[in-house]
């Protein structure tokens, strides 16, 4: 009986331990999972808290912002290189006269413009560019649009006129293919005014339209015309317009038609209700033909002022001549982008030829053509380093009674010439 | 002003307004094929109609919006290209 008491107490005591082990074995870590739960509980708290504090400053930062204020942006372009001009003069009775130059700056192939891009939500925009050319700091335009409608951009301010591709899509020099303009692609340039633009689908088709009311052109005493700039220099107005046609569901050709008319005489000047008719015509075709990537460009135009009389360089006889001017440009370029040697496939090859004629009998009269090959190397998609050659001839076709001069002038000028849009 | 000037500005921006009017009226007008393009296939086919196609982290996407609107007015894309385009470049 003593030894059945003995054995019962042992196995109560050896039960007990037993129990004590297995359930500190369970309480130990049931203790850890408790305490490091409270403690995550407690950190993602301060964490959340914290998270609420940075979310509700953020949300502050937008309420108080103004529309606006964070859509200001600045890009621009420069445009830098070398020229290296020879000039072959020819008087109509006498021997040529060579003249050699080059330079760094010169002014009609350095530019550095930067443009101010600022939005107001999104239906009004201002664009601003002043330019600085090597000679002169002025304004390629400074307007403001507003987009009323799906199709209708109005704008007013100092803006490029709706005339030709040149001008308002191409000149840049990151965009140009070849370095120089194309001459007597200039006019009708930039004015004062206000228009309507916008691009609408037509089936699988799209076209365009861009329209503008401005100032005008002014027309200078010997019969030349040129932008009238800040001041406007008569009553009349003038209307521009382009219409474009996309034809190609793939966008890649686009046709337009330009015109411009409006009066163009100084107020009070004894010109006979001078004004001018501009008409052009201007084609795009960018297609990647595996591996080229093909881009021809191409633009005409007819600039007419109505008869009128000029005086003379004496300043005591008149004179007239037919005050017709058209100026002309194709190009085409070639670019292996589907190459897979990265050389070859940043390297692009252009043509230009340029025709440019003004009007006989005139003091400024002359038939001008001009012919461009020029080898360009893409650094990035907006940066370009291009090698230009470029052969001119001008045969003189000025009123040399009325003080003008004969002859024929020809040029050689070799561009290399770097251009950054940023 | 003279009025002969008066009236050819005039009828100008009659036959403007008429044919913005029938532009607006044919807007809604657009094939199967061109509606169904994407805003890569549009980027690819109207920026490298003046310039080189521009790579999407060029810009921030606040700079893309205003960028869009500039060639709106630069190259008349229309409301549905210029959508396409930003959605696809801020994307």
């Amino acid at each position: 009986m003593a030894q059945i008491i003995a054995c019962y107490q042992q196995s109560k005591h050896n039960f007990m331990r037993s129990s004590q082990i297995s359930i500190r074995r369970i309480l130990l870590p049931l203790a850890i999972l408790t305490t490091t739960t409270v403690a995550n509980a407690q950190q993602t708290t301060v964490v959340d808290s914290a998270l609420l504090q940075r979310v509700a400053a953020l949300e502050q930062q937008v309420a108080d912002q103004k529309p606006g204020e964070s859509h200001l942006m600045i890009v621009g372009l420069t445009t830098f290189g070398f020229v290296n001009s020879k000039t072959t003069f020819k008087p109509g009775d006498g021997t040529s006269v060579v003249s050699k130059t080059n330079s760094l700056g010169d002014a009609d192939r350095y530019e550095l413009s930067p443009m101010f891009l600022w939005r107001h939500g999104t239906k009004w925009l201002i664009e601003f560019e002043p330019s600085f050319d090597g000679n002169t700091l002025g304004v390629n335009w400074a307007n403001i649009s507003y987009f009323a409608a799906p199709g209708l951009t109005v704008r007013a301010g100092y803006f490029v006129l709706p005339f030709g591709i040149y001008n308002k899509r191409l000149a840049a020099g990151w965009i140009d293919k070849v370095a120089p303009d194309p001459v007597g692609i200039d006019l009708p340039g930039s004015d004062f005014g206000v228009g309507i633009s916008g691009g609408f689908p037509l089936g699988s088709m799209k076209w365009s339209y861009d329209v503008s009311l401005t100032n005008g052109l002014q027309l200078l005493p010997d019969g030349e015309l040129q932008g009238s700039g800040i001041t406007d220099n008569n009553n009349n107005k003038t209307v521009s317009g382009r219409f474009a046609l996309l034809p190609l569901s793939n966008s890649s050709l686009e046709i337009g038609v330009s015109g411009l008319y409006g009066g163009v005489a100084d107020a009070g000047s004894s010109y006979n209700n001078a004004n001018t008719t501009m008409l052009g015509a201007d084609l795009s075709f960018v297609k990647n033909l595996n591996p080229l990537l093909i881009n021809i460009k191409g633009q005409y135009s007819v600039i007419k002022v109505n008869s009128q009389n000029y005086v003379e360089s004496s300043g005591n006889t008149l004179y007239s001549f037919d005050n017709k001017s058209t100026s002309a440009f194709a190009q085409l370029s070639v670019r292996p982008v589907s190459a897979e040697n990265k050389l070859l496939k940043n390297l692009e090859l252009a043509f230009r030829y340029v025709n440019y004629t003004t009007p006989a009998q005139s003091l400024w009269g002359q038939n001008y053509h001009e012919e461009d090959i020029g080898l360009d190397y893409w650094l990035s998609w907006r940066t370009v380093l291009k090698f230009t050659y470029a052969v001119s001839h001008s045969l003189s076709t000025e009123n040399i009674p009325a003080g003008g001069t004969g002859g024929t002038t020809d040029m050689n000028n070799m561009y290399l010439q770097f251009s950054i849009q940023f | 002003m003279k009025t002969s000037s008066i009236k050819k500005i005039t009828w100008v921006i009659i036959a403007g307004t008429g044919l913005l009017l029938a532009g607006i009226l044919n807007g809604c007008v657009e094939s199967q094929k061109v509606a169904a393009k994407s805003g890569v296939q549009l980027w690819a086919e109207n920026c490298q109609r003046c310039h080189n196609t521009p790579s999407p982290n060029s810009f921030s996407h606040d700079q893309w919006i205003t960028i869009g609107m500039h060639m709106q007015t630069r190259a008349q894309l229309t409301e549905k290209e210029k959508e396409k385009i930003v959605a696809f470049l801020t994307q």
